[in-house]
């Protein structure tokens, strides 16, 4: 009886370890995102008010009303880069997705020599850091005049999103049997329609969120993009950030108004995506 | 007579390889040339000076060039480390609640969607001395009574970095371990209860070698993507205050564009590129033995 | 060594129930066989036995210990497991090896341990190999033998041959009933193949929904089934269940002829009473292919619809009453679809159940 009520007790107490541990992370995981939320609605003053402000006095949406305005607040184009990224960011996806389509489906599918190396080196080029990158992208782009335009970032960021979507869509391909293909194939299809009518539909899924996330890289991408833009007709959001400092003061509450801005298509993004993604990743790299 | 045709593989990865190629070989090659001239962007006819190795050379006698790659490397190490393990937990941690659990999933994914660059200013206005939460949540509760200066000094300022980049980054690992732990059948884990083992015995023995796969991959995906972090450091302190918290990104692009060596700039790039694709190789490699350990293997 | 003690066992996940209070004995060396359809609730208390499963109510014991809330490694008991459930990443020797070193006993008792169960399962040439380089019939016998080696008190088999082809699983049966002969223990087996459970069983706990129908001997369920389910369950082909009702001392079927009342139960049936006529294909056959009957029997017409010939015997598929009825034929001879022919029926091996409680008549 003694030795059943010992473990029930212990049983106990584990599970609000558990419970309290659990709960402590993830309030570490979103103090910092919700702060920034929360201060995008705060006048600057209260947020720079020394002692601080724990409850806040007011939330209003000034910070967003000056963002949009005409001339934003600092004069900082809101709604000019957030269409540049907009542009930049899908046309980079949609072209992304069209190649790592084929290269994964080419991996997925063929058998040929040397697959294994060049699957390392398409992977590897990711590896590149992309501050090394920018430099000599900088002096190609320069010389063939596609610094500071929508063209040169969208090539970059599609060079940048392929070898990531070719491993997730390889992945999601190699789940679906090579059987469905060949019976279609048998029911009269041409490989071609046999792609598209039946693997292809299978496998959306996986495409849909290995897109989402090549959308979410370009979207995010601050490295490269710094450097390659220099005005508002192509600055991204991430670059257009730092417009908010200046040499020694920081706009705090415009700027996470923008935060703010950037992360609401991408969370909406993640979440739609989030168990394919976790599925795509974890094929791709287990079942190799 | 047959004309010749690519086999169907080769047509399918044309333009991956091609794309690759124009947007990162060729800059590479010509990042790989430069790096054996004394280029400067604002004078162009360096570029057909040859140096051989001396931007090599400088750079291996360089104090400060040691000095980032030495922080670079510790900072990699310990981040990494510690984002795994934390990773591992509160994967664990998660996979054991019943209740809810998708929600929570999803609020572990939070950081992933945060680009590098709002981490970086994330966690500058938290860490700020004056107005950060950090600190004012330290003084509010009495635990210190001067502003710490967070960014400032060079200790604390490399804690607040990994704090950051740890905080963007932990949930990948989180993800993608609990994807693994997703994956371990339940019959071997229920065996080794049968077969005495103690709750650490069983994830030593059972779970730890059926996830270890899928901690090599995170690995491999972080190693990847590890120059993540100059956007954060970049941000925060941008090697400040006075480069004690340089890392060999920062180094490159302060060398590359505000003192315009282009030159030398490349010659460290590529002993970053040779760096990063070092750690990837390394974690694949671990990661296929890791494989054939379970069996999984081609 | 132990017996094994169920006490009003409930299982609930939230307001689902899957196992309603089951009480049961299990008798130390007792090879009892839990069997039922999928979702009878036989393997959660298999795992309830194990701790694998926390209890939602009741009492279970091994020996004289109350368990209800000791974890697996208390409980002194092995398991064998649908999937085998052998560790991919150890060899053969490590799998066999490993509870004992988990427990820090010796190396050397641990060898011997190791090498005698690779003894009794004739595994000494594979002891090196992965699982994975093993096939289906060898990676059961490592499984049975990581059960083995620890001389646990209890046996727990958890559908253990389902996975294997079926010249296989005839040959392991054999195995495990020879095992249970040599390590004598008490092992408590579940099954969904009532084969198994005939030709392994000391005992038979037959389950339905979470709750035991019957529990005996394997000719005791066999030959007196408590009710309808036991009788269908319970040997192949599934007994033949005919509706009819007691009038006189004849059961009429509904909508076929009139039948006798057995004898074993005349005087236990009222008039009018609503019962179900079972009888199994042994015991229908045709005329001129008949075993001798001891006692009374009823005769009728039936037009055979199909057969299945078998060799020694032949099934006959027809129909009586709108029913499907299966037959058997000894000494057979072709028969063709359609063919009308005469049926002896063996009345003093007929059971008769109530209609409305589907429980045997006794």
């Amino acid at each position: 009886m003694n030795e059943n009520l010992l473990h029930r007790i212990r049983g106990r107490l584990l599970k609000a370890l558990h419970f309290v541990t659990l709960f402590i992370a993830m309030a570490i995981i979103c103090v910092p995102g919700l702060w920034v939320v929360l201060n995008s609605f705060r006048p600057t003053v209260e947020i720079m008010a020394k002692p601080p402000v724990w409850v806040p006095g007011e939330l209003n949406l000034d910070n967003y009303r000056a963002m949009f305005g005409a001339v934003g607040e600092g004069g900082v184009p809101v709604l000019q880069y957030f269409t540049n990224s907009l542009i930049i960011s899908v046309t980079s996806t949609l072209i992304a997705i069209l190649v790592g389509m084929a290269g994964g489906y080419a991996f997925a599918r063929y058998r040929f020599k040397g697959k294994a190396s060049i699957f390392i080196g398409l992977m590897l080029t990711r590896a590149v850091p992309g501050v090394s990158l920018s430099l000599p992208l900088f002096i190609v782009m320069a010389k063939t005049g596609l610094i500071d335009t929508h063209i040169g970032l969208i090539l970059v960021y599609v060079a940048l999103n392929v070898p990531f979507t070719i491993w997730l869509i390889d992945g999601f391909f190699r789940q679906v049997p090579v059987e469905l293909a060949e019976a279609a194939e048998i029911d009269g299809c041409t490989r071609w329609q046999a792609f598209w009518k039946v693997e292809f539909p299978v496998a959306r899924a996986g495409v849909a969120s290995a897109g989402i996330f090549a959308f979410l890289t370009s979207w995010n991408e601050y490295a490269l993009a710094s450097q390659l833009t220099r005005s508002t007709f192509s600055k991204t959001m991430p670059v257009g950030l730092r417009d908010f400092t200046s040499e020694f003061t920081i706009n705090w509450g415009g700027m996470c108004a923008l935060a703010v801005l950037m992360i609401i298509p991408a969370l909406i993004l993640t979440f739609l995506v989030q168990k394919h993604l976790i599925a795509g990743l974890t094929f791709g790299g287990v079942k190799g | 007579m047959s004309r010749f045709r690519p086999p169907p593989w080769l047509v399918l990865l044309l333009p991956a390889i091609i794309i690759l190629t124009a947007v990162v070989m060729i800059p590479l090659l010509l990042s790989l040339y430069s790096s054996f001239t004394p280029y400067r962007l604002t004078r162009p006819e360096t570029l057909y000076k040859w140096i051989g190795t001396f931007n090599y050379e400088k750079a291996m006698k360089s104090a400060h060039f040691w000095a980032a790659f030495g922080r670079t490397i510790l900072l990699l190490t310990i981040a990494l480390n510690l984002e795994m393990l934390m990773g591992l937990g509160l994967a664990l941690l998660v996979n054991k609640v019943t209740y809810g659990q998708r929600a929570l999933r999803t609020v572990m994914m939070f950081p992933m969607m945060f680009s590098p660059i709002l981490v970086g200013f994330q966690f500058k206005f938290i860490f700020n001395d004056n107005v950060g939460l950090v600190n004012n949540a330290l003084q509010s509760l009495g635990l210190s009574n001067v502003a710490i200066p967070w960014l400032v000094d060079g200790q604390l300022a490399f804690t607040a970095i990994l704090v950051a980049e740890m905080w963007s980054s932990t949930s990948v690992f989180a993800i993608l371990i609990l994807a693994g732990l997703f994956a371990v059948p339940r019959d071997p884990i229920e065996a080794a209860k049968v077969d005495g083992c103690t709750p650490w015995q069983s994830f030593r023995h059972i779970t730890l070698p059926y996830i270890m796969p899928f901690i090599y991959i995170a690995l491999a995906i972080r190693s990847l993507d590890v120059a993540r972090a100059y956007d954060i450091v970049q941000i925060m302190t941008n090697g400040g205050p006075a480069r004690r918290t340089e890392l060999l990104w920062t180094l490159i692009g302060r060398t590359g564009y505000v003192d315009a060596k282009m030159g030398y700039a490349n010659a460290m790039g590529y002993i970053s590129i040779f760096l990063a694709i070092f750690f990837t190789i390394y974690f694949f490699r671990k990661l296929n033995a890791a494989r054939s350990e379970l069996g999984m293997a081609g | 060594m132990a017996q094994v003690h169920l006490q009003k066992v409930v299982k609930k996940y939230g307001s689902l129930q899957v196992v309603h209070g089951i009480d049961l004995e299990i008798a130390d060396n007792e090879f009892v066989v839990l069997v039922g359809p999928s979702g009878c609730g036989k393997s959660t208390t298999l795992r309830m036995i194990a701790g694998l499963e926390a209890i939602s109510g009741g009492e279970i014991k091994i020996g004289e210990r109350l368990v209800n809330d000791l974890p697996p490694r208390h409980r002194n008991i092995s398991m064998v497991f649908q999937n085998y459930a052998l560790y991919p990443h150890m060899t053969v020797r490590e799998n066999l090896g490993f509870s004992l070193k988990i427990a820090k006993r010796p190396q050397q008792e641990i060898d011997k341990a190791v090498d005698e169960a690779a003894q009794i399962l004739s595994l000494t040439e594979y002891m090196d190999r992965k699982p994975g380089a093993l096939s289906g019939g060898q990676r059961q016998r490592v499984a049975m033998g990581r059960a083995i080696v620890r001389h646990p008190e209890v046996f727990l088999f958890d559908e253990p041959l389902s996975n294997l082809d079926a010249k296989l699983r005839t040959q392991m049966r054999t195995e495990i009933k020879k095992l249970h002969q040599k390590v004598k223990s008490t092992i408590v087996y579940v099954t969904h193949d009532q084969v198994e459970a005939m030709t392994l069983a000391d005992r038979i706990v037959i389950m339905r929904d979470g709750y035991i129908e019957q529990v005996g001997t394997p000719l005791d369920v066999f030959e007196t089934p408590a009710n309808t389910f036991v009788a269908t369950f319970i040997g192949s082909p599934p007994m033949n269940l005919l509706h009819g009702r007691v009038t006189g001392n004849e059961i009429a079927i509904d909508g076929g002829p009139a039948i006798g009342v057995p004898e074993p139960f005349t005087g236990k049936v009222q008039e009018g009473q609503k019962v179900i006529l079972g009888f199994r294909a042994d015991n229908l056959m045709p005329y001129g292919h008949a075993m001798p009957m001891e006692s009374g029997c009823a005769e009728f017409d039936m037009t055979v619809n199909l057969s299945e010939p078998l060799g020694t015997e032949t099934l006959l598929f027809g129909s009586l009453a709108g029913k499907e009825v299966q037959a058997k034929m000894l000494n057979p001879r072709p028969v063709a679809d359609g063919e009308r022919l005469q049926f002896r029926l063996d009345l003093a091996r007929c059971h008769l159940f109530d209609a409305d409680s589907q429980q045997a008549l006794r």
